[in-house]
């Protein structure tokens, strides 16, 4: 590595050369190398190939890596809401390190905000200050109700939560940029504040019966995503209207289309036929599973009739086709249900499946099938929508916008971007109020996808998401990183436990000493880019 | 070269800190195209009078004139409005983001509204380069991170950039302390060039004496917070440069003296 100092190295002085000339010596290849990106791209990859391949059940031989647990249709959901989650969040704490800031208080705001969510929800929203009251005794020292609204719907209560969160998350910001007291100090209060606050929030609105304690938790929340609006029967869940008497379900299907009935009854006879075939196949290896095994033991005691009975049996193994279940008018009222539109489409947009069209269509061709016949999993987490959303529009912001500039400044040298007009106070807590809202769009994934929250929510989930961005290749000490690079590090940390639970012989919490190394790699390798780049080696 | 119009004018200028004067008085005329090198040694004021003059300190007396019109400023924003632009020593460069990034930081130019703003990348890559071109230095790619530039580059970097933004007079704090001998002379040519440009005054703070020989046009010798000498390139011999530089006292032979 030249030393970029020192021009004057060597005795005789360079001949039609300038400084430019020094840069620009590397090929496309090696540039893409050098990306910072290429390190975590490298790990998700062969962390990818580990899940895929040992996920493959014992016996089966395959190489297909979508043929195990890792990457069924199952696998493939579940893994994608947890790094999705994972992500949301990373991206949050992503950019204010890319800012010079860290927050801490995360966890604890996903904690606050499922809360905020869970009560308004169950129990509306109210406002009550202290205040004199008249009473029969005179003036007395009371709580008057100043604002009461006794069902809060959806949009009302992200909102009111957002404006909680966002303010709380202003604060933190203001008060690091105020008296410029570390973040991390700041936030780790506000870590004990908010998950103290929220567990106390709980007890007051959910005092047991015997009002001795309350329990921290709201549960039997209705599954507010797939509430319909039925004829004759206003707003009901969906598992509910399908547990209908069955004059209802006849009413339901006398409205359908001949077109409609048609389709449905083709889908659910298609259904039907799968499963029943299944269930043969299942009913056939069984059959033959014992027999075998019979024999097995037969031979061992050298029952030659026996024997000879067996394999005559084996010859002319039969097993009865098992007939399809005949589709009924209910099932297809059922069915015609399910295509009913929610009527509350932002707890749909933040707790429900998206792309159930493909997932359909992947039971059709034959993949999405589980062991029984049925239909695997019908479709994404919302939650996958969700991040890649805020994936791009963090992307755009931070690459492609003033803002992103400004991000960058005032985490590289703040006393540069303060020098050159950057309003670096406002930068910074606009990012803990976006780190505030990333949060809190967490809570709302988990809240309705869930229908209960928890105060222990989101324990932890701080210092994950930091991992997560810095496996990513963000630089703690601010003004490096990119949000493809938090992507690509949030995808590592989420797949990494999965990987590790298939891998055989080995215990299945070795995935946090992976990780550890891998964040102490990352943490190394960021720093020698950082170096590289402001000419330190 | 005519006395007539300076570009900047100071009068009288008193700044006190408490009980101690840092400027007691001091008056300096800068014409365009002219290189006005401010020589003294630590603490003879030259770091109050700059941040008088880039708006870090209100002054407690005295006046500053611009182009003709006095000048008051608050804050540093207002003495770049009026266009004084200052190159302080640490360049005010964020090392981690490129060449590009660095000219437009805090000025960007964006299609829409505010921050969210896109920023033109294609526009400022080319005056980027256009704008470094004009003072003599040609890079090879906008987009590359400033750290990979040389000291020099990251010099005539800031230069470019306030002269870009409108500035009128250029004070240039320390530009060739901590940088290499090729560096120190490739930065000297850039203020040739910024000066030859010739609508642009220039004011250069330095300890170094060569270096101001090499390139000054006038001379002002501040010393205790006032001054103590001025002059033109050709009326100052170099012993005198020497001597006023170190507030007036007679050097004698160093060699000399350590010999003894």
């Amino acid at each position: 590595m030249p030393n970029p100092t020192d021009p004057n190295s060597g005795n005789q002085a360079p001949v039609g050369r300038t400084e430019s000339d020094r840069l620009r010596k590397r090929g496309r290849l090696k540039n893409l190398v050098q990306r910072p990106e290429i390190g975590p791209f490298g790990v998700l990859i062969l962390l990818m190939l580990a899940l895929g391949f040992f996920s493959i059940p014992a016996g089966v031989d395959s190489w297909n890596p979508f043929a195990g647990e890792g990457f069924n249709a199952l696998g493939i959901r579940n893994n994608t809401r947890l790094i999705a989650q994972l992500g949301i969040i990373a991206i949050g704490a992503g950019l204010l390190i890319i800012a010079g800031e860290f927050d801490l208080s995360i966890g604890s705001m996903i904690g606050f905000a499922g809360m905020c969510m869970g009560v308004m929800l169950k129990w509306g929203f109210h406002v009550s200050l202290p205040w004199w009251v008249n009473t029969p005794e005179g003036l007395t020292f009371g709580w008057v109700q100043v604002l009461s609204i006794p069902t809060v719907d959806p949009w009302l209560a992200v909102c009111l939560t957002l404006c909680f969160t966002l303010f709380f998350g202003w604060l933190i910001g203001f008060i690091v940029v105020r008296t410029g007291l570390a973040s991390f100090i700041v936030s780790l209060s506000f870590l004990f504040f908010l998950r103290g606050l929220t567990e106390v929030s709980y007890r007051a609105f959910n005092k047991a019966p015997d009002q001795s304690s309350g329990s921290t938790q709201v549960s039997g929340l209705p599954d507010i995503k797939n509430i319909i609006h039925l004829p004759g029967h206003g707003e009901i869940e969906l598992s509910h209207a399908k547990k209908l008497p069955h004059e209802d379900l006849m009413s339901v299907y006398d409205t359908m289309t001949p077109t409609q009935v048609e389709s449905l009854t083709e889908k659910l006879a298609f259904t039907n036929k799968r499963f029943a075939e299944t269930k043969t196949q299942i009913n056939e290896t069984k059959a033959l599973e014992s027999i075998t095994r019979d024999l097995k033991f037969a031979e061992q005691s050298g029952n030659t009739t026996l024997q000879e009975t067996l394999k005559g049996r084996l010859e002319t193994l039969d097993i009865p086709p098992v007939t399809p279940k005949t589709v009924t008018d209910a099932d297809i009222a059922r069915a015609h249900l399910e295509s009913f539109p929610t009527v509350n489409p932002l707890a749909d947009f933040f707790g429900g499946d998206i792309l159930e069209r493909l997932f359909d269509w992947l039971y059709v061709i034959g993949w999405n099938v589980n062991n029984y016949g049925n239909q695997f999993s019908h479709g994404f987490y919302s939650a996958v929508m969700i991040w890649l959303i805020i994936a791009v529009a963090a992307y755009l912001v931070l690459s492609r916008t003033q803002a992103g500039n400004w991000i960058y400044s005032t985490g590289g040298d703040l006393e540069a971007a303060k020098a050159n007009g950057v309003p670096t106070g406002k930068v910074k807590i606009s990012l803990f109020m976006f780190s505030a809202f990333c949060a809190t769009i967490f809570a709302a994934a988990q809240v309705f996808e869930t229908n209960a929250a928890d105060a222990a929510k989101g324990n932890l989930k701080e210092l994950e998401a930091i991992a997560a961005a810095v496996i990513g290749g963000v630089v703690l000490t601010g003004g490096f990183g990119t949000v493809f690079g938090i992507v690509l590090g949030a995808a590592i940390f989420g797949i990494a436990r999965e990987a590790f639970f298939y891998i055989p012989f080995i215990d299945g919490s070795f995935y946090r000493v992976f990780l550890g190394l891998v964040l102490l790699t990352a943490a190394l390798a960021n720093e020698n880019i950082r170096k590289r780049i402001t000419g330190g080696i | 070269m005519s006395e007539q119009n300076p570009v900047v004018s100071i009068r009288n200028l008193f700044k006190k800190f408490g009980n101690f004067t840092a400027l007691n008085g001091v008056s300096l005329d800068v014409q365009a195209g002219e290189v006005h090198a401010l020589l003294g040694d630590n603490g003879a004021g030259k770091s109050t009078l700059i941040k008088i003059l880039s708006g870090v300190y209100p002054p407690t007396g005295g006046e500053v004139w611009v182009e003709g019109r006095r000048a008051r400023f608050n804050s540093p924003r207002d003495a770049s409005r009026v266009g004084i632009g200052t190159v302080y020593q640490d360049l005010a460069l964020n090392a981690l983001t490129s060449v590009t990034r660095n000219f437009f930081l805090g000025r960007e130019m964006v299609w829409g509204m505010g921050p969210l703003g896109f920023l033109q990348m294609a526009e400022m890559d080319r005056i980027t380069t256009e704008q470094m071109a004009k003072i003599g230095i040609n890079i090879a790619d906008p987009g590359q991170n400033v750290g990979t530039l040389s000291g020099g580059q990251r010099q005539t970097l800031a230069i470019a950039r306030a002269i870009y933004f409108g500035a009128r007079v250029l004070i240039l704090d320390e530009p060739t302390s901590a940088l290499g001998q090729k560096q120190q002379m490739e930065v000297l040519k850039t203020i040739r060039q910024v000066r030859d440009l010739g609508n642009i005054a220039i004011i250069l703070i330095t300890h170094n004496e060569i270096h101001a020989r090499l390139i000054s046009d006038r001379y002002t010798f501040l010393s205790l917070g006032e001054v103590i000498g001025k002059g033109t390139a050709k009326d100052l011999e170099g012993d005198d440069i020497k001597r006023l530089m170190a507030g007036g006292a007679e050097i004698g032979d160093l060699a000399a003296e350590l010999a003894a």
